[in-house]
């Protein structure tokens, strides 16, 4: 199975991901709020996240994460879209928005205009690893 | 409307409210957006004549039909404006997100009149506009502005989405090279547009929107924008990796950098303030304007060196090419520092680093007594050059002087021939004596010195020329022309024009592509070029009416009489002589420079 990998230290923050992603879902439009992806500029880090799944509460503990010294809110890295922020859901509807890895099979827009490859596709190479062990075993058990 | 959105808001600042207009459609094609546009109307609404810094100038927002499209660089948001520098139409324009911002809030422009009878900020939140005190902002820096907007919103998802431009103490201070910020470190840079918002007593422009930008043909501008995307090397080539700075490298290469106010083409100092300097000592990260493949802004921090600590996003190749190279500064830290002083208290480095280096050359002339300016201001002073811009930006002692910028300082010291300007703005670092073309650019230029509004070097020698080209006269003038044409779209269109550097992407057919795909508004190849030399004559036809006439096209007496390089360059002068007449001639007019009434009929201005 491919799966989309996110490497924030490449991330310019450009956005152009959101507009790939709008445009692609509604026609001739660009509008990132109706983007299922979107980039978290803070100071000095840019942090891409993709939309998962809508919750309908939101999470009771609020978290603060540490990573490589910087000190993020959980909500900003977490791809839900839940009552507690207002992203990833229609513009003044609460509509949630979820990533569709443009369809299938997988045909992801967003990385297709990242060209400092902070968004790259790649195949789970465990998964594929399992998958190959299984056929091992079951080409000696046949 | 696809492309653009239609509307644009005219605030009066005087009254204190504000009306939303539908925007001429045929206008719009006519004069494309952003700059075009705002100039347009800009040439239509006052007197040319009009002192820059009274309530009667205006200054104009606008936006390009590709703005806060997927177009790559397609970022622009221009301030058009009549230029208390220069006294001619100006038009900088930033990258960022605001721009974007604010079509998304449902709105192509700005119109701001008259004067605030006290400080006033603009809140614009999709529908909802509102002129808001500002009494508590006046006197803050760019960036304490941002926090405190930012904190005042309260809602951090809401703030976070949030773009803001604004004016520091330089704006306040009717600084002459006063800059707009927007998101901290972009910038409105040449011109003085930060003195005129200054002058209406407006402090910040605040935007959040949720709107949508449409295109006409989505399939086809995603297929257009793709190809052009494919012609940029990946990550954005020497210049996304290395940042603006890689293109200094490329002057300092063929030895052109203007160096100690432009008396010599090499600085023995440059490598200590180079691309691989600040990526081995103070570089944090890469960042890209709003839809940008080529991310060439720097976010750096120096935390370690006494007196010059700062953090900011910048290190542009030109701010240390002025401030640096151009004042004999090898110190990096403080070129930094410079550099981070203009972005806070908003001023444009490039016109910063010309004065300074101007100052310097009086200075150690003897024209300009130490007594005066507090300093022995020799060149390579470093901790004068960061006090002295610190200075200047809130017009303190000698800083008050600097204020005037290069020419006026020079002009009161009695040796306006110091000062390396053109229409009274600095020019940039590429030598004219040795890049002719680059000279009759500079000359030329309808918003004074500068080297964007053609960017004939890349022509003429870094890309495909050679050093034997780049002292030829001769086709130069069609070379220039071409370039204004072109930069004339893409600054209207609302596009940056460093990817035209990187990939040489930006050709007419690639431009007519976006746009009609972007509007489906019938532009041909033909319609645009033609479009392009109509905003450069209407720029032109402003200027002659504000009394800055062909007598104005030139260059620095230094420039035109003196040889002042070494190497291949030796021996050599501009010799826009040869130039300039055929440029005259190329362009339709006359030979003092003003466009024929056939040119005029041609392009729909007569």
């Amino acid at each position: 199975m491919a799966k989309i990998k996110v490497d924030h230290t490449k991330c310019t923050g450009c956005r152009s991901c959101e507009l790939i992603c709008s445009l692609h879902h509604i026609d001739n439009t660009f509008n990132p709020k109706r983007a299922r992806i979107k980039v978290y500029i803070d100071g000095e880090h840019h942090y891409p996240v993709i939309a998962g799944p809508y919750t309908d509460a939101e999470c009771t503990a609020k978290n603060t994460v540490i990573i490589a010294g910087h000190e993020y809110d959980e909500c900003e890295l977490c791809r839900a879209s839940c009552p507690a922020k207002p992203v990833f859901k229609e513009p003044g509807e609460e509509i949630p928005l979820k990533c569709d890895f443009c369809g299938d099979p997988p045909d992801p827009q967003c990385i297709k205009v990242c060209v400092t490859e902070a968004l790259t596709l790649i195949e789970d190479t465990e998964d594929k690893e399992d998958k190959e062990d299984k056929e091992d075993k079951e080409d000696k058990e046949g | 409307m696809d492309g653009w959105v239609g509307r644009i808001i005219r605030v009066d600042l005087s009254r204190g409210d504000f009306a939303i207009e539908d925007l001429d459609p045929y206008q719009a094609m006519d004069y494309i957006g952003a700059r075009g546009l705002g100039t347009k109307i800009l040439y239509d609404e006052i007197d040319p004549k009009v002192d820059p810094l009274s309530p009667e100038n205006k200054l104009i927002f606008m936006n390009g039909p590709l703005t806060g499209t997927g177009a790559p660089g397609g970022n622009r948001l221009v301030a058009v404006t009549k230029s208390p520098l220069t006294g001619t139409v100006t038009c900088p324009n930033t990258g960022g997100h605001l721009g974007p911002e604010l079509k998304f809030a449902g709105y192509d422009g700005i119109i701001f009149e008259g004067k605030a009878p006290n400080p006033v900020y603009l809140w614009i939140n999709n529908d909802e506009i509102e002129i808001r005190p500002a009494e508590h902002l006046w006197g803050k820096t760019t960036n304490e502005t941002e926090d405190i907007i930012r904190a005042e919103i309260g809602d951090k998802w809401q703030a976070m989405d949030t773009h803001i431009a604004c004016i520091g103490p330089a704006g306040e201070r009717l600084v002459r090279i006063g800059a707009i910020m927007t998101d901290r470190n972009r910038v409105l840079g040449r011109g003085g547009a930060g003195a005129v918002m200054g002058s209406k007593n407006l402090k910040a422009v605040v935007v959040r929107g949720t709107g949508a930008v449409t295109v006409y043909d989505g399939q086809a501008f995603k297929e257009t924008a793709l190809a052009v995307l494919e012609k940029v090397p990946p990550g954005g080539g020497p210049v996304g990796e290395l940042g603006l700075l890689a293109i200094g490298e490329m002057g300092a290469l063929f030895s052109i950098l203007a160096t100690r106010n432009f008396q010599a083409s090499v600085f023995e100092g440059w490598g200590n303030i180079n691309m691989m300097a600040l990526k081995t000592q103070f570089l944090v990260r890469n960042r890209g304007c709003f839809a940008c493949c080529v991310p060439c802004a720097r976010v750096y921090r120096v935390d370690n060196v006494e007196g010059f600590e700062c953090a900011g996003e910048g290190a542009e190749f030109e701010t240390h090419a002025l401030l640096g190279a151009a004042c004999g500064v090898d110190n990096l830290p403080a070129v930094l520092k410079a550099g981070y002083i203009c972005n806070n208290l908003g001023m444009d480095t490039i016109s910063m680093g010309g004065t300074l280096a101007c100052a310097m050359e009086l200075y150690e002339r003897g024209y300009l007594p130490e007594k005066d300016v507090g300093y022995k201001l020799n060149f390579g002073n470093a901790q004068a050059l960061v006090e002295l811009v610190e200075k200047t930006g809130l017009r303190q002692d000698f800083g008050d002087v600097l204020a005037e910028g290069g020419y006026r300082m020079a002009e009161k010291y009695g040796h306006p021939e110091i000062s390396m300007t053109v229409k009274k703005q600095e020019i940039p670092t590429w030598h004219p004596q040795a890049v002719q073309g680059t000279g009759l650019e500079y000359a030329t230029s309808n918003r004074g010195g500068d080297h964007m509004k053609a960017f004939v070097l890349s022509e003429e020698l870094l890309s495909g020329g050679s050093p034997e080209t780049a002292l030829k006269t001769e086709g130069k003038a069609a070379m220039a022309i071409h370039g204004q044409h072109r930069n004339a779209v893409i600054d209207s269109a609302g596009l940056c024009t460093v990817i035209l550097a990187i990939a040489q992407s930006w050709d007419f057919e690639s431009l007519t592509s976006l746009l009609e795909t972007a509007t489906g508004a019938g532009y041909t190849q033909e319609s645009v070029e033609l479009a392009g030399e109509r905003i450069w004559n209407v720029e032109r036809l402003f200027n002659l009416a504000a009394g800055i006439t062909g007598k104005d096209d030139t260059l620095p007496k230094r420039i035109l009489e003196e040889p002042q390089l070494s190497g291949a360059w030796e021996g050599h002068v501009n010799r826009l002589g040869e130039m300039l007449p055929e440029f005259y001639r190329l362009r339709g007019w006359d030979e003092e420079g003003v466009p024929t009434q056939e040119k005029l009929q041609e392009l729909g201005l007569a």
